[in-house]
């Protein structure tokens, strides 16, 4: 069982992400969950979303989780929610900022000793889409990160899930994806 | 209606009008239309009444407004012209007599025991302006 | 059918609400009158848009409440439609009335029930009370535990309900958020195979027959009331359950998933069994299959069908099990809890010796950790050693503060 844990902002697309996600290792034959937290959130709040990922049926329906990755997608959220809770020692931590990964746990000490990444989703999303939606990007660097698939798959099946937008947005996605799996450190 | 048992009716609270099918309902007169036991059609109200409307002919102008106010649809009425009563289903409320816009009326309402003879010879004159 | 077939591949990652969108348009309902509500929204919207993109031949009346939606389902159904909508929580209780008139009126409407909390204080997300709270409405309940059962039950709901020897309402309980939103694979059926198992509407007693007229919602009084609620009651108790299990064989035919009355997991020859509904009987089978690894012979039993209640199921699945504990997902606000009731009421008179305690949990969303189910089979096994129900008989899981336990 492979459990992710997104951080994001309501309207950052964490869901969207954490659906695709789903969507393209479901097309690799495993088991897959999708789900958020939500309250009557609006757009901005702090929120939640997850992953499950297995070779065999997903029983597992509490929310509660000890994830095996941290995806943070908006570069606040490290100080304002603990990103850390239910860690274990092997939690590895992809996060959005424009620090390095250096300078980003000198700023949160909690993350001290951790395995931690970072790419700057949210400058990539602005430059390549023309939005600060992040979702993409950090799959991209996820995929760096975990070696799951091959980057040209991912992006394949990536483009079969934004189908329904203009192609000019889904090229942009691309673009965004391979960006942040290139410059993930 | 018979008090049938709970194994012996349709379900859904639906009733139907008609025993079988029926084409062309609107242009086929009560007294024609095969109504079922469940249409009020098929019951009498006839025992309710205390008084009677009598319907004079001699009078009447067929201004259908009787035909239109009768809230229990009792007024024969013909290609546009007056018949008479339908007695099985007039309770006696006496609209008919009160919209009436003869004079005198062409309805007037009676004991229930009257003769329709002897009110009909007996029928009131046209009513002079004076009061 | 003059509308265009979608292509599904083999598994989608849909959530439960999506999932049941995709069941309304493979059936080609002919109307759905909604108000949404959250969780349920998506279920009318993703119809809607089915309908809008011309993959649906029907219509979508948006009406001014949730009352008024169920109003023109019933309206819909007895003129002679196949009708179908979705609703949440307060929106559910705002058509209880009309829930009773749909199903006294005999009208296979399908309700896709996203189960949630209800007010006060406000939730939106998932907990049963709404589901508990019209149990005794007269429609037959389907309870989803994950979002391809949504979809699958949605078939079947409309099959059965829709049976001329049924001819009542149907509900599809899934559980909000966990169910409704949560992404997960669901095995698709083509749109021939799923209209195929679902059937060409045949319409009974319908307003649009006008060779045969028929007056719906008629008054009756003390002296025919009775024999009509007596009869659906025994339309349910007698035809209801051999035409859902005919349902369930038949779609297992068609897909290989099989569903049961009462599904039994790991029953054979349990000590100690859960009983629930909804997102946690998967919860609960994850862990007893954990519990059974540390030497505790743990079963769990999940209700399928809660209306009509499967008494005999019940008692027939629960025989040979020494504890049992029955979790309502629905604060029973000075009762003992329907599930407790229920098993209690399906096993008294029987020879079983087993104990029985009640848990009230999950209330709001409260999430149902694995952990809570390891303590509370590990209870149960406690009060199979003792021979007796241990704690008392009413507990609470997962609320804060000092331990809350009644009776």
């Amino acid at each position: 069982m492979l459990e992710i844990r997104w951080h994001s902002r309501a309207g950052q697309g964490a869901v969207t992400g954490a659906k695709g996600l789903a969507d393209v290792v479901s097309t690799t034959g495993k088991e897959v969950q999708a789900f958020a937290f939500y309250g009557s959130a609006k757009r901005g709040a702090a929120m939640t979303a997850y992953n499950r990922v297995d070779d065999k049926p997903i029983m597992n329906h509490e929310k509660f989780m000890s994830p095996d990755y941290v995806f943070v997608i908006d570069p606040a959220l490290v100080y304002t929610t603990d990103v850390t809770i239910n860690d274990k020692e092997s939690t590895v931590y992809i996060i959005t900022t424009h620090m390095s990964t250096d300078e980003l746990v000198a700023s949160q000490p909690k993350l001290a000793g951790k395995k931690v990444f970072t790419v700057d989703c949210i400058k990539i999303a602005q430059e390549t889409i023309g939005r600060a939606i992040p979702n993409t990007p950090m799959l991209g660097a996820f995929m760096k990160i975990s070696k799951m698939y091959d980057i040209e798959f991912f992006k394949e099946n990536m483009k079969r899930i934004l189908g329904k937008l203009p192609q000019k947005i889904i090229d942009a996605n691309m673009l965004a994806i391979q960006r942040a799996y290139d410059e993930v450190k | 209606m018979a008090n049938k048992g709970w194994d012996e009716f349709e379900i859904g609270a639906m009733l139907r009008s008609f025993n079988g099918p029926v084409s062309d309902v609107a242009l086929t007169h009560q007294e024609d239309r095969d109504y079922s036991e469940n249409n009020s059609f098929t019951a009498s109200v006839a025992d309710w009444r205390i008084e009677k409307p009598v319907f004079n002919k001699d009078y009447c102008i067929d201004c259908q407004f009787c035909w239109i106010y009768c809230p229990d649809i009792s007024i024969i009425s013909r290609d546009k012209k007056m018949v008479g009563v339908d007695m099985d289903h007039c309770k006696g409320c006496g609209i008919c007599v009160e919209v009436c816009p003869t004079n005198p009326k062409s309805l007037l309402m009676y004991s229930e025991q009257t003769d329709e003879e002897e009110a009909l010879a007996a029928w009131p004159s046209k009513e002079t302006g004076e009061k | 059918m003059a509308f265009d077939k979608m292509e599904l591949r083999d598994i989608e990652v849909w959530d439960g609400n999506f999932a049941a969108a995709q069941a309304l348009r493979q059936c080609q309902i002919d109307v759905v009158a909604a108000y949404p509500i959250t969780p349920s929204t998506p279920i009318v919207e993703g119809y809607a848009k089915f309908l809008a993109d011309g993959y649906v031949e029907g219509e979508f009346v948006m009406v001014e409440s949730e009352h008024a939606a169920m109003s023109g389902c019933i309206g819909a159904a007895a003129a002679g439609g196949r009708v179908a909508t979705a609703t949440s929580s307060q929106g559910l209780a705002l058509m209880s009335e009309t829930l009773y008139q749909a199903s006294g009126m005999r009208l296979p409407i399908v309700l896709n029930l996203v189960n949630r909390a209800l007010a006060a204080p406000l939730n939106v997300n998932g907990d049963h009370s709404d589901m508990y709270m019209v149990r005794d409405s007269g429609w037959i309940q389907f309870d989803a535990y994950n979002p391809q059962e949504a979809y699958d039950l949605n078939f079947i709901a409309f099959k059965v309900a829709e049976d001329h020897d049924v001819r009542l309402p149907a509900i599809v309980n899934q559980d909000g958020f966990m169910t409704s939103h949560t992404a997960q694979g669901v095995k698709t059926l083509t749109d021939d195979a799923a209209y195929n198992f679902v059937g060409e509407f045949k319409p009974m007693n319908d307003m649009l027959d006008l060779d045969h007229p028929v007056t719906h919602g008629v008054q009756t009084e003390e002296d025919w009331h009775f024999e009509h609620k007596a009869r659906q009651h025994r339309d349910l108790m007698v035809t209801v359950m051999p035409k859902i299990q005919a349902a369930f064989d038949e779609f297992e035919k068609l897909s290989g998933r099989k569903y049961n009355i009462v599904e039994e997991y790991d029953m054979d020859d349990a000590d100690v069994a859960v009983v629930c509904m909804g997102t946690s009987v998967e919860t609960a089978r994850e862990v007893a299959t954990e519990m059974r690894a540390q030497g505790i012979k743990a079963g769990v039993v999940g209700i399928r069908v809660l209306r009509p209640f499967p008494f005999m199921e019940i008692a027939e699945a629960l025989k040979d099990v020494k504890a049992i504990a029955a979790l309502d997902r629905s604060s029973p606000n000075g009762a003992a809890g329907m599930l407790f009731n229920e098993i209690a009421g399906a096993l008294f008179n029987t020879d079983t010796k087993a104990l029985l305690s009640g848990y009230v949990y999950g209330l709001g969303g409260r999430d149902l950790t694995k952990a809570h189910l390891r303590d509370l089979y590990k209870e149960l096994q406690a009060n199979a050693d003792a021979g007796k129900v241990t704690t008392q008989l009413q507990q609470f899981i997962g609320v804060r503060g000092p331990k809350l336990a009644f009776l």
